[in-house]
Order: structure tokens, then sequence, then C-alpha cells
């Protein structure tokens, strides 16, 4: 029996579904046609495939204003907008729904593929036949993503229009069963409150279309491969390799932004595998584009080029598979979860492979006749050595990265390091050192061959004030492994060549020192993060706690208790001054201060105000807050705090429930706040004033109470029985938020039971926290503003030299 | 010799030693009947967390100690010491999993991480509240 459902808007869907299907089909047509357009040359199929891709433009677009309504509307009928959005979110994060989700994330790729694919039909000529065959053939992997259509019982992507009670986890339940179970529902799951942050709104989009502009190096490498035209690639996907470099770099940067604004592990990088697999391909992507460069001067490194376009290319496949096939499991943080995609992605993954392993076999003799050995002296070996260190550093970090994959097929039970930070770290900062040297010593050769006398020459002065620099921060920062010291010289040293090479070369010609300005960047984001990962000092240690010896010694919370503690930290004087709530954060302030040391007066500096998210969903989240000065940060995180109040509001009296103590008289009991004497039994109460007549019966409970201040305070409940019906009449003392009821006397013994009830706010209200001062770290955002600036310095100009030719034609 | 087979070399060299190091960095998954034979070592074990028995957590004498009972995927409990402040929202968790090592029947903890019902996982319990209100 079919059930009637009310209340649903079900032509939505019919249409989204419509489009889904459109958008793979017309990608696969349009790769189809542009296979057959640039084999046959005949114009009438790139008249198709663009067709085909136009509407494929059209139906991703179509689908992204859908969901983008259903979403606004409240749609909840499908499971996309239940899972992902509800009433309460604030508008400005509905973009965030779309990359919370697997289907949305591969929908917002899908349509930067599209933005990129047009300029490339606009602008690559004779390229654009087998660039975008490529590029079509990449995009109906992705449409299959979304497709979520059943074939031989193997389900092909998930759909995000799939209705709400269609959705495995819904269609049995009862629940389901209601024809108006829409309007039972209350609200949608909603966003993931680590979303809702602006870092969040921007850092995805960001880093999906780094990740999108990797495929046009690779597209280029392909066609290449596919015309037998192996040369002709390097100047047209030149540029667009340096692009991708700069917003990957971009995204990858606001990732660790928003991960040293909000997260809370104190930091901005964490070799988290996720992480890693965005800059692994980054690494490669860089390697790839000053390849490139080396052939665009000197016709040199051809396969070294084709080698990189395709590895950059896999390792995002690579990356997508880590981060969507469930297999990183537990091992990260923001993994997604298993949507059963696991084999598509693998087929998607080794059809690439593939396919670009079989190109470059069946090109072997044409690559090889482009090897020639550079000279030492010259500019292009030592960046093609630079390459080498880059691809090194990738094969170290995949490798790790790798554990969970390297479980599942061999079987073994290996466990990430106990310590990854470190195990990176060994490998990490002797690649970083050589990588600054090379970027440092690079600008002092030429290309082809260098004269060693006039290299020695240029080089000298860079090298003793970097050795200058050096000595006078190694002095400040104190004592450092010996590496280190390499690092901060080489980082240095890197920084200055490059300016020198800027004033001293480039004459300050800003139009031409986009390499120089970007490579300052990266030197001084690598200098940044030495100095404060190395140099940052937890100065949340406990103080009160005795040593507990080498195994215990992580130390790094601390407990204060709200208006009570001031506690020394590092340079500082801490306490917490209270929280206030606001909607789902509970921010907690906490206040710093300095010593005065002629007056002995503490002085506030600043608060800071980090807060714990109520989350239901993900458990409740803390988010640090951090003052930045020019010199240093100083982070403040929530550990622990205590919660179950928060979490209902309502329904909580302003007192806590009552204790009974039965008591003779002479007999004591404590409180949280005071000392409590049964000192005797009032018979002789005033009963006009209580409407008693004088065969009831009153009692008063004589109580002295004293604080922790040995203030003493009086106090008198009753205990009536009027009518033969007991009466009580609580007492109440302000000052102490205590309140006193007398509830039974007991002629067996004498004994009678007084019960107290103490209000919330007595309960010592208490945080644990962790505060970590960071050094230096405006040296890396400089560093990561610079790195941005100079690439695209760069780009502009290399865009200008590509259109003075175009103009000619 | 060609500079590229001593390009091929180091490179091979390099993935050698990446792989070596991470073996010898990386810990295993187990059970604390393994941890309990090989007491130096360090290991990862799975769990989960005994509601019926105390935890310990007295953030005033030393708020990086918190000791809790976990039941290991092998079904034996151990009292679990954690050098560490204790995770908020630890009693939710589904599952535990704890870096350390044995030191005399208790499992020192340097690191601890949870797997709370949360994320994405249930859609049904969430249905259950929902409806429950109506």
């Amino acid at each position: 029996m079919d059930i009637q459902y009310t209340g649903e808007q079900l032509i939505w869907g019919k249409v989204g579904n419509l489009l889904v299907i459109l958008s793979f089909t017309t990608s696969l047509l349009a790769s189809f046609s542009y296979l057959i357009f640039f084999r046959s040359n005949d114009y009438s199929w790139r008249s198709i495939a663009r067709k085909a891709f136009a509407v494929q433009t059209f139906s991703i677009l179509g689908i992204f204003a859908l969901l983008f309504y259903l979403i606004v509307k409240h749609r909840f009928e499908y499971y996309y907008v239940w899972e992902h959005s509800n009433t309460i979110m604030p508008l400005r994060y509905i973009l965030s729904c779309f990359w919370e989700g697997q289907e949305g994330s591969f929908l917002l790729w899908m349509f930067w593929h599209c933005v990129i694919s047009w300029i490339l039909i606009a602008t690559a000529r004779e390229w654009e036949g087998g660039v975008m065959f490529i590029i079509s053939l990449v995009q109906t992997f992705l449409a299959s993503m979304i497709l979520g259509v059943v074939v031989f019982n193997y389900k092909i992507g998930s759909n995000p229009f799939v209705l709400l009670r269609e959705h495995p986890d819904f269609a049995n339940l009862p629940f389901i069963k209601f024809p108006d179970y829409l309007s039972r529902m209350k609200d949608g799951r909603g966003l993931n409150p680590l979303l809702q942050n602006y870092w969040m709104t921007i850092h995805p989009p960001t880093l999906f279309l780094g990740f999108a502009l990797t495929v046009v190096p690779f597209a280029y490498a392909m066609a290449a491969l596919l015309q037998k035209k192996i040369t002709g690639w390097i100047r047209p996907a030149l540029p667009w390799a340096f692009t991708g470099v700069m917003i990957l770099g971009t995204g990858i940067l606001m990732g660790a932004a928003w991960a040293y604004e909000s997260l809370s592990f104190g930091g901005f990088w964490a070799w988290d595998p996720v992480e890693n697999a965005s800059l692994v391909p980054w690494m490669t992507l860089t390697a790839c584009s000053h390849v490139m460069l080396i052939y665009s001067h000197r016709a040199k490194a051809l396969l070294s080029a084709f080698v990189l376009a395709i590895l950059t290319f896999f390792f995002i496949l690579y990356s997508t598979f880590l981060t969507r096939s469930g297999i990183l499991g537990d091992s990260s943080v923001h993994a997604f979860t298993d949507l059963g995609m696991t084999g598509q992605l693998v087929i998607y993954m080794l059809f690439f492979l593939l396919f670009a392993l079989i190109l470059l076999f069946v090109n072997r003799k044409a690559l090889n006749e482009h090897s020639e050995e550079e000279h030492f002296s010259s500019r292009e070996f030592w960046m093609f050595i630079g390459t080498l260190v880059l691809v090194i550093g990738c094969l170290q970090i995949s490798f790790t990265t790798s554990t969970p994959v390297i479980n599942k097929i061999f079987g073994t039970k290996l466990a990430p390091p106990s310590n990854p930070i470190d195990h990176y770290n060994q490998w990490q900062v002797p690649v970083a050192i050589f990588l600054c040297l090379l970027i440092g010593i690079g600008q002092f050769f030429r290309y082809k061959k260098t004269e060693w006398s006039t290299f020695k020459k240029k080089i000298t002065l860079s090298v003793v004030i970097a050795i200058l620099i050096t000595g006078i921060s190694a002095f400040f920062l104190g004592k450092y492994p010996p590496h280190y010291y390499a690092l901060l010289f080489a980082s240095v040293f890197a920084a200055v060549a490059n300016l020198d090479h800027l004033v001293r070369s480039l004459k300050g010609r800003l139009s031409n020192a986009g390499a120089s300005v970007a490579h300052v960047g990266i030197a001084l984001i690598l200098c940044g993060a030495l100095i404060s990962n190395s140099r940052k000092e937890i100065i949340s240690r406990n103080m009160k706690n005795i040593d507990l010896g080498k195994d215990m010694s992580n130390k790094e919370n601390i407990m204060i208790e709200q208006k009570v503690d001031t506690l020394p930290m590092g340079p500082y004087y801490v306490s917490y001054t209270g929280n206030e709530q606001k909607g789902v954060n509970v921010y907690y302030t906490i206040s710093y201060f300095t010593l005065d040391r002629q007056s002995g007066q503490k002085k506030k500096e600043f608060d800071l105000t980090p807060l714990v998210q109520l989350n239901e969903r993900m458990g409740n989240v803390a988010e640090p807050a951090t003052k930045h000065f020019l010199t240093r940060d100083i982070y403040t995180h929530i550990t622990y705090a205590e919660l179950d109040d928060k979490k209902n509001p309502e329904g909580v009296s302003d007192y806590s429930p009552v204790k009974i103590h039965e008591l003779a008289v002479g007999d004591t009991f404590v409180t949280s706040n005071s000392f409590v004497i049964l000192q005797g039994l009032n018979k002789n109460i005033d009963r006009t004033n209580l409407h008693l007549n004088d065969s009831d019966l009153v009692v008063g409970a004589t109580l002295l109470i004293e604080d922790i201040n040995k203030k003493l305070y009086n106090s008198e409940p009753l205990f009536m029985i009027k009518n033969f019906s007991i009466l009580t009449r609580e007492a109440i003392i302000n000052e102490l938020g205590l309140k006193f009821s007398f509830d039974k006397i007991d002629p067996s013994n004498g004994k009678i039971r007084i019960s107290v009830a103490e209000k919330r706010s007595n309960k010592k209200d208490f945080i644990i926290m962790k505060a970590i001062i960071f050094p230096g770290i405006n040296i890396l955002w400089t560093g990561c503003l610079l790195m941005i600036t100079g690439s695209l310095i760069a780009l502009r100009k290399r865009l200008r030299k590509k259109n003075i030719p175009d103009s000619k034609v | 010799m060609k500079k590229s087979h001593i390009i091929a070399i180091i490179i091979i060299a390099v993935a050698i030693g990446a792989i070596l190091s991470t073996l010898a960095d990386s810990s295993t998954y187990a059970s604390f009947r393994i941890a309990e034979e090989h007491p130096s070592k360090t290991y990862h074990v799975v769990g989960k967390l005994n509601k019926t028995m105390p935890q310990e957590y007295n953030p005033q004498k030393n708020a990086d100690e918190f000791s809790f009972f976990l039941i290991d995927n092998e079904g034996k409990e151990k009292k679990v010491i954690l050098n560490k402040a204790k995770p908020q929202d630890f009693d939710k968790s589904e599952q535990i999993v704890v870096i350390g090592k044995m030191e005399q029947d208790q499992f020192v903890a340097s690191d601890v991480l949870m797997k709370c019902p949360s994320k994405y996982n249930n859609p049904k319990e969430d249905m259950k509240t929902v409806s429950s209100n109506h």
C-alpha cells in the first residue's frame, strides 16, 4: 500500500535528478566529442563538444541553485538538506552546507572545473581538443560520484536529492510511515558548528579551486602525449601551474589559520593526514612548475615535467581517496564518512594513473631524446635538485600518511607514530633546510652556466648578512639542537639572498620581482614556523603541584576557580572572572594582569574569551581565544569546564537539591561555605503572625551559622502542626545563599530533621585551561602574504608576456 | 655514471629510509594482554569505558592526571592513567583509543582519542528524540 505523503515538494528532486544525470551524460558526450575532434580535426565535433559542455555547466549550476533553494526553504524531505542544515543556522553559513557533505564538495569541485574549462575553451586554441577531452573525462568521473544510480547491485555515487524517507537510514523507521511525517519533524540536523566559522566559509572553496587547477597541467601533459606534440604544452600550461601553486598554497594556509584560530591543538599545523593530503600535491605541483620553468628557459627536464604533472594529479586523486573513502577513520579529525564509494574512488584513481603511465610508455622514445646533462654551475641544475628534495619530502609524508592503506592491503596492524609531530619533523626539517639553501643560492646562478668568480662575488654579501642575523637571533632565542640552527640560518639566508637579488639585480623593479618576493615569503613562513614552534612556551603550568617526576611531566593545564584564584603564568597573573552563554556558545572571561614592581599592584592588561560550544552532534567543542601582539601571541584554551547546568538552563532551580541532616541539640553540620550548629529548640514563637490557634503546635530550630570569615548568622526555620497537618516555614540567609527547612521531629530519639539547600552559585565554578605563548608567529603570516603577493606579481608578468605573441596572431 | 642514475639511487635510499623510520616510529594496535607482555613498548589500545567503575580527576592537585577503567576488545579491564586533563565529554564516548604502555598493572597513557556518538553516525538516534517530542 502506498502512503500518500503530505507537505512534500517532490518536483525539485525530480528536476535535480534529471540535472544530475544530464551532467554525467553531457560530460561523457563532451569528452567523446573532443576526442573525435582532436583526432579528426573536424570542427563540427568541436561545436558538439562545446554545446555538450555548456549543457553540463548549466546542469551543475542548476543543481547548485536547486540545492541552495531547498536549503533556504528548509525542505527537510530531502536527506541532504536535513543532514546539513537547520532552521536556526545563520544565513551566511548556507554555502558551508555545500562542503560539509561529500556530494556538495564534489559539486563545488565540478563547478571550479567548469569555470577553468571555459577559460581554456576561450584561450587554449589548438590545445582545446586534447585538454578538454581530459578535463571532460575527469568531470565524467566526478559526475558519477553524485549519480546515485544502482547498476548490478552496485550503487554508483551518492545523490544529493535523495529523499529522507528513502534514505537507507530512515526507510524502515516507523516514524516514516506517518503520511504527515514531515510536519512531525522538528528541525534538520544542522551544520556542524565547527564549520560555522569565517575561515571555514573561504578555506574549502579556495582549496577546491586549487585542487581543480591541478587538472590543467595534467590535461596539457596528457594532450601533448596523445597528440605527439610533446614540447609545446609547457608554455601555455606554465601560468596555470603557478596559479595552482598560489591558490592551493593559499587554501592550505587558510586551513592553517583556521586551525590556529579555532582548533584546540594549539598550533597551525599538526601533520594530520588530511592536511598532508593537500600539502603533498602542493609540493609536487611546486616541483612541477619549477621544472616547467627550467624547460621554458633551457628546453630541458621535459620528462620530469611530465612525471611531476602526472604525480600531482595522482596525489589529488589519492588524497580524495584517503579523505573520502573512510579509510583514515580514527586517524584524522576531518575525514569524511564512508559513503560506500571506496571502489569507485579506487577505479577513478587507477584509471588516470594507468592512462598516464601507458601514454608515457608509448612516447618513451620521443621523451628520451630530450634528456641531456646540465652543468653544475647552471641555475637549472640547482632548481632541479630543489624539485628532487621536494619529491623526497613528499615520499616520506605520503608513506606515513598511508599506514591505514598499508594495513588494509597487507593486513598489518600499524598505528600512526605515537608522536607524529616529531616523526614528521625529523624528516621535514632537513628537507626545509635544503630547500631554503637552494632557494637562496639559486638566485646567484644564471641559466646554462655561471662563472664561479662572479658567483662567489655575488653570494658573499648575503652569506655574511645571514650569518650576522642568525647569530644575533640565536643569541636571543637561546639554545637549540644543531639542525634548528641550520634551519634558522638557511631560512634567513634564503630571505636575504632573494632580497639581495631584488635590490641588486632587479634594481627594485617590482614587476619582475614576483619569484623573489614569493621566495622571501616561503623563507619567512619556514623561519616563523621554526621560531614559534620551537620557542612556544606553555605558561599554564601547575604551580600548586609538586614535581611528579619525568613520566608525569605533562603539566600543560591548570585549574582556576572563578573569582578566587589569580595564578601566576609566565609573565602574567591570570584569573577567571566569569562566563556568559550566548546561543550554543559559553564564553569564559579570562583576565590577564601584570604586576607593577614598584607599587606591587596588579594591572589588568587584557581579557580573553575562549568559548565552549555545546554541540550535540560532535560533543562539546572548545574554541581558543588568542591575543595578538606584534612579536608574540597569547593563546588560551578551555580544556575542561563543568557544563551540565548549561545544557538545560530551564528546569534548574536556583538551589541545588537539599541535603538532609538528623540532629540533636548541640549537633553540627557543614555546608560548602559555612559551619552550622543546632543551638536549641524554641517553643516561644509568636503565634499571631502565623495565624495559629493555641491547640496548634509550633517549634523553631535555633541555628547558629559561622561562615569562612568567622562571621556569625542566626536562622530559625519553623515546624508547625496546624489542624493536624504539618507545615514548615523556611529560613533563608541570602548572604550565604543557604535555605534551611525544619521538616520533622522524631519523638523516639528526640532528633529533628533539618534540610539545607544551597544556591547553585555557591558551588564554585572552575575551569581547566591551557595558555601558550607563541613568539614570532607574525613572521609566518607575513611570509604567507608575501608568498601570495609574489605569486600574483609573477603571474601578471607571465600573462602579459603570453599575450604579446597572441596579439600578433 | 650519469647524474640521473645518482638521482635515482638517492631517491631509492631516501625511500627506504622513510619506510624504515615509519616502521620504527609507528606504534601498533594491540590489546592489554599484548601490552602486558611487552611493558616497555608503546601501544594503541582500543576499548570501551567501564562506566560502572569510578573515574578519578582531581584538578586541584594535578590538572594533568585523570584515571579511568577501560575494557579492551578482548574483554580485559585495566586502570588507565592519562597524563592529560580529563577530556570534555569523556563519558559520552563510545570508543576510546589509549596510547601508552603498561606499568605495574596500570596502563599509563600519554594520549587518548575518543569516538563520540557524533558527526555522521546514527541519525536514528536523533530521530527518536525528535519524534518523541510529539
